[in-house]
């Protein structure tokens, strides 16, 4: 069974966190996933089979000329921003003053 | 009366003055009201009619859309609690060319958070029901405009279908629900979620609407840049032109051969397949050719672990952007990181994590070979052999399940075959970005069950056309759940 140190830790580096049932919950489900992960090992002669990341080759592509778009006025770019001074996204002071 | 009418009938109506897109509007309105409680098909009811006077199929016409694709101006939440504020500021390229075409919007759709899921069960705002049964699910993740249609709110829909989140509810709901060929229509302004498999797919009642709707949305966008060139084609008009007498299709022993599940004491997994054989022998006699034909079995069992790595891994990157700096709801900390944690501990769902700490797992250095790297193999031995299949056939047909709408309490087996095999299958269409389409082919328990073709890739028109004699042998056209009795 995985340990749930190691979910916990691979939740971390997504930048999150769950709580304890939550992490006992996700342990439970590793057993049944790992077992169907387990599926994809047992195709033979997979070593010799290069990965494929995309349906089919697409060769409908060419390049553009470069063209003046739509761009966003300053009050578009504000519209979500729930903290704003000047005109600008005003996050929290993060940087320590020790640095 | 409007409610349950297809894009075609409508059309009849607005252009001989019987109506007019205010009054369709005014009705799909009241629906949508009527029933949100009940069904939670929606995040967002619009209760303004706009549309744009343009001479086209669907100037009018009403429509939802879900709520994964941008809107300017219109909360667009992907029914997750961390984009529970968030009103675009561009309009996906879908919602663009809909509005540029005279459609009316009706409202943003409920999904599973983030469009990764396959109950309806997981949106922030509640789980959605079967019009056909309220016990049981409509599935996902494209749940609200299933519904939505389902319930005869609108004639048409808009989803998205990563795995099989718009053929899989439509085989629940009673509905045509078609995937095109990969970048046959742009996904652009669509919220990415695993990006090699996302496709943008149709709600319809019938497979006309559905030819009318995917020849509004198809096309090369300099926005996406895996849409393929026009094929300059009408699918509408197509389906009076192309014969499909000795159209060869193929089905898989090993999903829905006769006797794979002879033993099984399931009585309603029994007549699901027993009710598609037949219909494979109505096939026949209309000047199809029909041949059952065997596939690796290892391999379709591997196509749920396959789905689940490429698709987790690929997630876990397209949403490292919610970080509620940009947009949703800010997270509390003394550091960037902390603040970025907090966030995204509070804005995900359980469901949501657990899927993200799976594509962590398969992305680390030890995993990378054994899993993410195996998965994108079998993808392709899969795509490798379904193209072998498609030199000799036509396409191929299967039903989308073993029977109708799971009961939201049902529990799978999740590695027996049938669950393994014949409930995930569908996903070989996403892996090869083939054309895939749903039409309903039986009723249990007055409940329906759709069968799926799927076709050679950039062949969508010939898939319509398939689709469209199938629709003809079954007879389940335009059918809708006539629930609360309201005759709008």
């Amino acid at each position: 069974m995985i340990e749930i140190e190691k979910l916990k830790d691979y939740a971390n580096k997504l930048m999150f966190d769950m709580n304890d049932e939550e992490y006992k919950t996700l342990q439970d489900e590793f057993e049944i996933i790992l077992k169907q992960m387990d599926l994809i090992g047992k195709i033979p002669n997979i070593d010799k089979v290069s990965p494929m990341t995309f349906p089919f080759p697409n060769t409908d592509v060419s390049l553009r000329e470069d063209e003046v778009g739509d761009y966003l006025t300053v009050s578009e770019v504000l519209e979500n921003a729930k903290h704003q001074v000047n005109d600008q996204v005003k996050v929290p002071k993060v940087v320590n003053e020790d640095v | 009366m409007y409610r349950g009418k297809s894009i075609v009938e409508l059309r009849e109506e607005l252009d001989s003055g019987k109506t007019t897109p205010e009054e369709l509007f005014d009705k799909a309105n009241k629906l949508a009201h009527e029933f949100q409680d009940e069904y939670n098909s929606f995040v967002t009811i619009i209760d303004k009619c706009k549309y744009k006077d343009r001479d086209t199929k669907l100037k009018g016409i009403p429509y939802a859309l879900k709520d994964n694709f941008s809107t300017m101006g219109i909360l667009t939440t992907a029914s997750s609690n961390i984009l529970k504020d968030y009103v675009p500021v561009y309009d996906a390229t879908v919602y663009k060319k809909l509005k540029n075409a005279g459609a009316v919007l009706v409202g943003k759709t409920t999904l599973d958070e983030l469009a990764m899921g396959g109950t309806g069960t997981t949106a922030h705002t509640g789980v959605v029901k079967n019009p056909w049964n309220k016990e049981c699910m409509i599935g996902g993740s494209s749940a609200g405009s299933a519904s939505a249609v389902a319930l005869g709110i609108v004639p048409f829909s808009i989803g998205s279908d990563t795995g099989d989140s718009v053929r899989k509810p439509a085989s629940n709901g009673g509905l045509v629900g078609f995937k095109p060929t990969y970048g046959r229509i742009s996904r652009y302004g669509l919220f990415a979620f695993a990006s090699s498999l996302d496709h943008v797919g149709i709600f319809t009642r019938n497979v006309r609407d559905c030819a009318i709707v995917t020849d509004i949305l198809k096309g090369k966008d300099i926005n996406d840049m895996v849409t393929i060139n026009d094929d300059k084609k009408s699918y509408e008009q197509e389906l009076e032109k192309v014969a499909v007498k000795g159209k060869k299709l193929f089905y898989m022993k090993e999903i829905c051969g006769k006797d794979t599940y002879k033993d099984n004491k399931d009585d309603v997994l029994k007549k699901a397949i027993d009710d598609f054989h037949n219909t494979v022998e109505k096939l026949k006699k209309e000047g199809f050719v029909v041949e059952e034909v065997s596939f690796d079995k290892k391999l379709l069992e591997a196509i749920y672990p396959t789905y689940m790595c490429i698709s987790c891994a690929e997630a876990t990157s397209n949403n490292s952007n919610l970080t509620g700096i940009p947009f949703g709801p800010r997270g509390e900390g003394n550091s960037i990181e902390e603040i970025m944690f907090d966030a995204r501990t509070k804005g995900f769902s359980e469901l949501i994590k657990r899927r993200f700490v799976l594509g962590s797992y398969i992305l680390q250095k030890e995993n990378q070979e054994k899993l993410f790297l195996n998965a994108q193999r079998v993808r392709r031995m899969i795509v490798d052999k379904m193209n072998e299949l498609f030199k000799e056939y036509d396409g191929m047909i299967a039903p989308c399940s073993g029977g109708p709408a799971e009961k939201f309490e049902s529990t799978s087996e999740k590695l027996s075959d049938r669950y393994l095999i014949l409930e995930n299958h569908l996903a070989i269409g996403n892996f090869g970005g083939f054309p895939s389409i749903t039409l309903p082919y039986t009723m249990i328990n007055d409940m329906p069950v759709g069968i799926n073709l799927t076709g050679r890739v950039r062949e969508d028109s010939e898939v319509l056309c398939m689709a469209q004699a199938i629709e003809n042998i079954t007879g389940l056209k335009d059918i809708y759940s006539k629930v609360g009795d309201l005759d709008v």
